[in-house]
């Protein structure tokens, strides 16, 4: 019995024998493997019974050895039913549209959930979402991905400290921390101020403390602008009265003020004579391409892009269905054209630049309150096609460096 | 010669209990009532109709006779006949 077991999937055809003595052909077919099953004999020359799908031909081939006249009555079964589900139009069309319209829904933003933040913050993140046109409804592909959202919402909402956005299928989750408004810090202990560069000093204004030194004094790293202690001078009048010294309370401040120094720096930078740089024109052509596995086709953007040089973006966003990534994508293609400059520059033009250069690398590094001024060249030399300068620049800026004082206990 | 044969085949089978079908090439029928009957090692089928089956054996055939007969199964060697059994027979050639 267990040999006719899977013919539902196989399928299964109901043949009748016509002929003398029927009987005999599904025996010979037995003979040679054939399973052959629920044999009637209808009368004396006829005779029917099952057999597999996939034995037919070799029931054929048996057949024209014989003189057995061979009739296919009904096909019962898997392979059978599908090919009479796929003759139905209207149907198969149904089911096409079905898997088209479950694929749409599954590409759809169905939620967004903001969890971890105060609703008016929540609001704001929604509006901002609404805005990058991330609502229920918006088709997927056109959002960017997690991680541009949440540079985008770090960089439009100055109150978020950090912004997790995580895409669970059809749902957005996103997980925000506001900034807390940092309270004032504690009092500061006691400290100094002392020099952090050496340099002339040219302006001071001390807001607390006891200054040690004057405009146009030179001073050297280290040491003490400001002090905070203010009984400095008394103890250097007193020296012998520690008694009395040791009686008061100890005079102690937080020293805290801006002392303006002239300073000094010597720049080395190096220009190129001859300069090669890229920009893009602004003309560009974006094209759609539907990926499935290695093939493309092109859906939009048929035009042939005729730019000498291009710098091409493509971005690729797959389909999903229910919660699969289905092997096929859209894939966006930009081509934007470049333009590509060689520019020859003369000694003074490249003298030019190493100045922008310079003061635009020392203005990274003093911040943004320092005054810098350009002096001179202190040596120019060429050498391989680039121009290499040392520059000589003075600037204006606050030398001042926190100095805790040690309380000793 | 043939009979030499023979008593061996009946010597090995009653002496070292092998089963006989197998050694003797006889047919083995098992039968659920008058429903069912399964006979395996046929030598091939003579005659098949709605009241009668006549099977082929070693010596002669086998002839079973009934009502409504159906070939439930029909593999190499193998008959499951269902029906309605009346009669079994060995018909010596």
């Amino acid at each position: 019995m267990k040999h006719t077991q899977d013919i539902f999937f196989t399928g299964s055809v109901k043949i009748e024998v016509t002929g003398h003595h029927p009987e005999l052909f599904f025996d010979l077919c037995a003979r040679e493997g054939i399973t052959v099953w629920n044999v009637i004999k209808i009368n004396e020359t006829r005779c029917v019974g099952y057999v597999r799908l996939r034995d037919i031909s070799a029931i054929k081939r048996l057949r024209r050895q014989t003189v057995y006249k061979l009739s296919f009555l009904s096909r019962k079964g898997f392979p059978f039913l599908i090919q009479r589900v796929l003759r139905k139009k209207p149907f198969m069309a149904g089911l096409f549209l079905s898997i088209l319209f479950v694929m749409f829904l599954s590409n759809v933003v169905w939620d967004i959930e903001v969890e971890n933040v105060p609703p008016e913050i929540e609001a704001k993140i929604i509006e901002k979402l609404d805005e990058y046109g991330i609502h229920r409804g918006a088709i997927k592909f056109t959002i960017g991905t997690p991680s541009d959202i949440q540079q985008r919402l770090l960089d439009d909402l100055p109150e978020l400290l950090w912004v997790g956005v995580t895409e669970k299928g059809t749902t957005y989750q996103l997980e925000a921390v506001e900034k807390t408004i940092v309270e004032e810090p504690e009092q500061p202990g006691p400290r100094n101020l002392v020099a952090a560069k050496k340099g002339v000093i040219v302006d001071m204004f001390v807001a607390k403390g006891l200054p040690l030194v004057k405009v146009n004094d030179l001073v050297t790293p280290g040491q003490v602008l400001v002090s905070g202690n203010l009984n400095e001078e008394k103890t250097e009048e007193e020296q012998d009265d520690d008694k009395e010294k040791n009686a008061k309370p100890k005079n102690n401040v937080a020293a805290e003020g801006e002392v303006i120094a002239e300073t000094w720096y010597e720049v080395e930078t190096t220009v190129p004579m001859k300069a090669n740089y890229q920009t893009l024109t602004g003309e560009n052509e974006t094209k759609f391409h539907l990926q499935i596995g290695k093939l493309r086709i092109p859906v939009w953007g048929f035009k042939k892009v005729d730019y000498e040089h291009v710098y091409k973006e493509t971005t690729s966003k797959p389909l999903y269905f229910l919660h699969w990534t289905l092997p096929i994508s859209i894939v966006e293609e930009k081509w934007n054209e470049q333009a590509s400059y060689n520019e020859k520059r003369s000694r003074e033009k490249a003298r030019e630049e190493a100045v922008k250069q310079a003061t635009k690398q020392l203005r990274s590094e003093l911040g943004k309150d320092a005054e810098i001024a350009f002096q001179k060249v202190l040596h120019e030399r060429i050498e391989s096609g680039k121009v290499k300068l040392t520059l000589y620049f003075k600037a204006k800026e606050d030398i001042t460096k926190i100095q805790p004082i040690s309380q000793g206990d | 010669m043939n009979k030499w044969k023979q008593r061996i085949e009946k010597m090995l089978t009653q002496h070292l209990e092998l089963p006989s079908d197998v050694i003797l090439e006889l047919p083995r029928i098992t039968t659920i009532g008058q429903i069912h009957a399964y006979i395996e090692n046929h030598k091939g089928l003579i005659l098949f109709s709605e009241s009668e089956l006549r099977l082929r054996m070693k010596d002669g055939y086998l002839r079973i006779t009934g009502e409504k007969f159906v070939l439930k199964m029909m593999l190499p060697e193998e008959i499951l006949l269902e029906g309605k059994i009346k009669e079994l027979a060995f018909i010596e050639a």
